[in-house]
């Protein structure tokens, strides 16, 4: 176990510091973030009155798609340099490479949360400061990052992936988007009535079963 | 410690690349694989490291009771293949870092920098890979493949894109390995250089070793000679077989 961390723990490391020097990932998943929450800002007629019923989604639909151009590239270093082969002789365990590959897109993803939410508070002018608010994204972007990161490792294999990871992972995160855009909205109070707890244990169950899957299956999908 | 591949064989769909293969090598030994492009040289490598498992048949690593899953086995396996496994946006020094952090080999920083001078890189810039050239990234593969002081060395075609110094730097450096009781595996077709190194030549053609040639003083001319007669023999049988 402490040599699986530890394997995590230098593999999120490369992966930070390869980022750091390329800024390939952060740049395009930042620079769509925004010019979304721009198109949308002028082409949706928002009054005071129905922006919170619609930041639930604009937000969450900014994050998945801008996160998508980064679980594109999240393998391509692996791929490209065989540095797959390298990485299978040096871990203890194939999980590790999932593992820190998870944990390096959920910090991505939270990344650009934090960045997005100011961003759209400005343009909006609706403040989406709110800890349970960004609670509920980091969650979100936990299930997203866990399917995403499996599915990503699948089509970097092939020709067509950049069009494959969306249209395989998209229905995968059907409950994902429910939960996040309802949780919310409730924490915005654009939902009356609905009790948050049962979109939050949705979610959770949801990370949990899905993480555990992908770390079952990892293995299969990479000496395939 | 013996590497042995038992009766090994494996296929890609219809086409039968190795066929109940049977290969031995000793630690100590400098062993060359020599074969036509094709011949299934890689996939006895890959298959060697256990990065493929071959469709019947065995490969045993030292005793019997290791298999590749053991996590010492594998890290005990300096492997180079036709790709660098190195990171394009890291430079060479950190490259070696993070290798050496993964292996766990409690190398510390003026080690790695004296392994970038042992493959002739010790004065490179501090630049990204990316900005290697083809013959750089080969010393950096090679000294990534040396980093976790291996026991049994698998090099496929580790002469590529090394310039003249170089050729003579990995001599040194598998000759260097050998005398330290590696067991050392490798692939060329650059039979000039390999000659002045390897304590035998197996020469593979049609799934199998076809000929197991030793090095007793060879001359070029001599060794080029029986490789080429190897090869030729194998022909004229596939086409009396036809």
């Amino acid at each position: 176990m402490k040599a699986w961390l530890h394997s995590v723990r230098v593999l999120i490391w490369k992966d930070l510091l390869q980022e750091w020097r390329s800024r390939d990932i952060l740049t395009s998943m930042l620079a769509f973030a925004v010019l979304s929450l721009f198109i949308f800002n002028y082409a949706l007629e928002l009054s005071p009155i129905n922006r919170a019923d619609i930041a639930p989604g604009i937000v969450w639909v900014v994050m998945v798609f801008a996160g998508t151009l980064g679980l594109n590239r999240s393998f391509t270093a692996e791929q490209d340099q065989g540095c797959f082969e390298g990485l299978i002789m040096a871990v203890p365990d194939l999980s590790a490479i999932y593992f820190a590959k998870l944990l390096t897109n959920l910090l991505m993803m939270v990344f650009l949360a934090v960045l997005v939410i100011p961003i759209y508070s400005v343009l909006y002018n609706q403040s989406l400061f709110n800890w349970a608010f960004f609670g509920v994204l980091a969650l979100g972007s936990w299930g997203y990052s866990a399917a995403g990161t499996l599915i990503a490792s699948m089509t970097v294999q092939t020709r067509m992936r950049d069009l494959l990871l969306p249209v395989l992972l998209f229905p995968l995160l059907l409950p994902v988007n429910m939960a996040v855009v309802k949780s919310c909205g409730v924490l915005l109070g654009s939902v009356a009535g609905q009790d948050i707890n049962g979109w939050l244990n949705l979610l959770l169950v949801y990370d949990i079963i899905v993480t555990m899957l992908s770390i079952m299956v990892f293995e299969y999908v990479i000496q395939e | 410690m013996t590497l042995q591949a038992r009766q090994i064989s494996k296929a890609y769909g219809a086409q039968r690349v190795l066929d109940r293969l049977d290969l031995s090598v000793d630690a100590g030994e400098l062993v060359c694989l020599l074969g036509p492009n094709g011949a299934g040289k890689t996939t006895l490598i890959r298959t060697l490291s256990g990065l493929q498992k071959p469709d019947s048949g065995e490969v045993l690593w030292g005793s019997e009771s290791e298999g590749i899953g053991a996590l010492k086995l594998r890290r005990s396996i300096g492997l180079i293949l036709h790709q660098p496994f190195l990171y394009e946006h890291l430079t060479g020094f950190e490259n070696l870092r993070f290798y050496s952090r993964l292996y766990e080999t409690g190398l510390g920083d003026a080690d790695l920098r004296k392994m970038l001078g042992r493959v002739g890189l010790g004065s490179a810039r501090p630049i990204p890979v990316r900005g290697y050239s083809r013959g750089m990234k080969q010393r950096l593969t090679i000294a990534r493949a040396l980093l976790c002081d291996p026991r049994i060395l698998l090099f496929d075609e580790p002469y590529t894109g090394l310039d003249q110094q170089g050729c003579g730097m990995l001599n040194q450096l598998v000759l260097e390995e050998s005398a330290r009781n590696k067991l050392v595996l490798l692939t060329t077709h650059e039979l000039s250089y390999i000659r002045q190194v390897a304590t035998r030549f197996d020469v593979l053609h049609r799934g199998k070793i076809a000929a197991s040639i030793p090095n007793a003083g060879i001359s070029l001319d001599s060794l080029q000679e029986q490789y080429s007669a190897v090869i030729a023999a194998g022909k004229a049988a596939r086409k009396e077989q036809a």
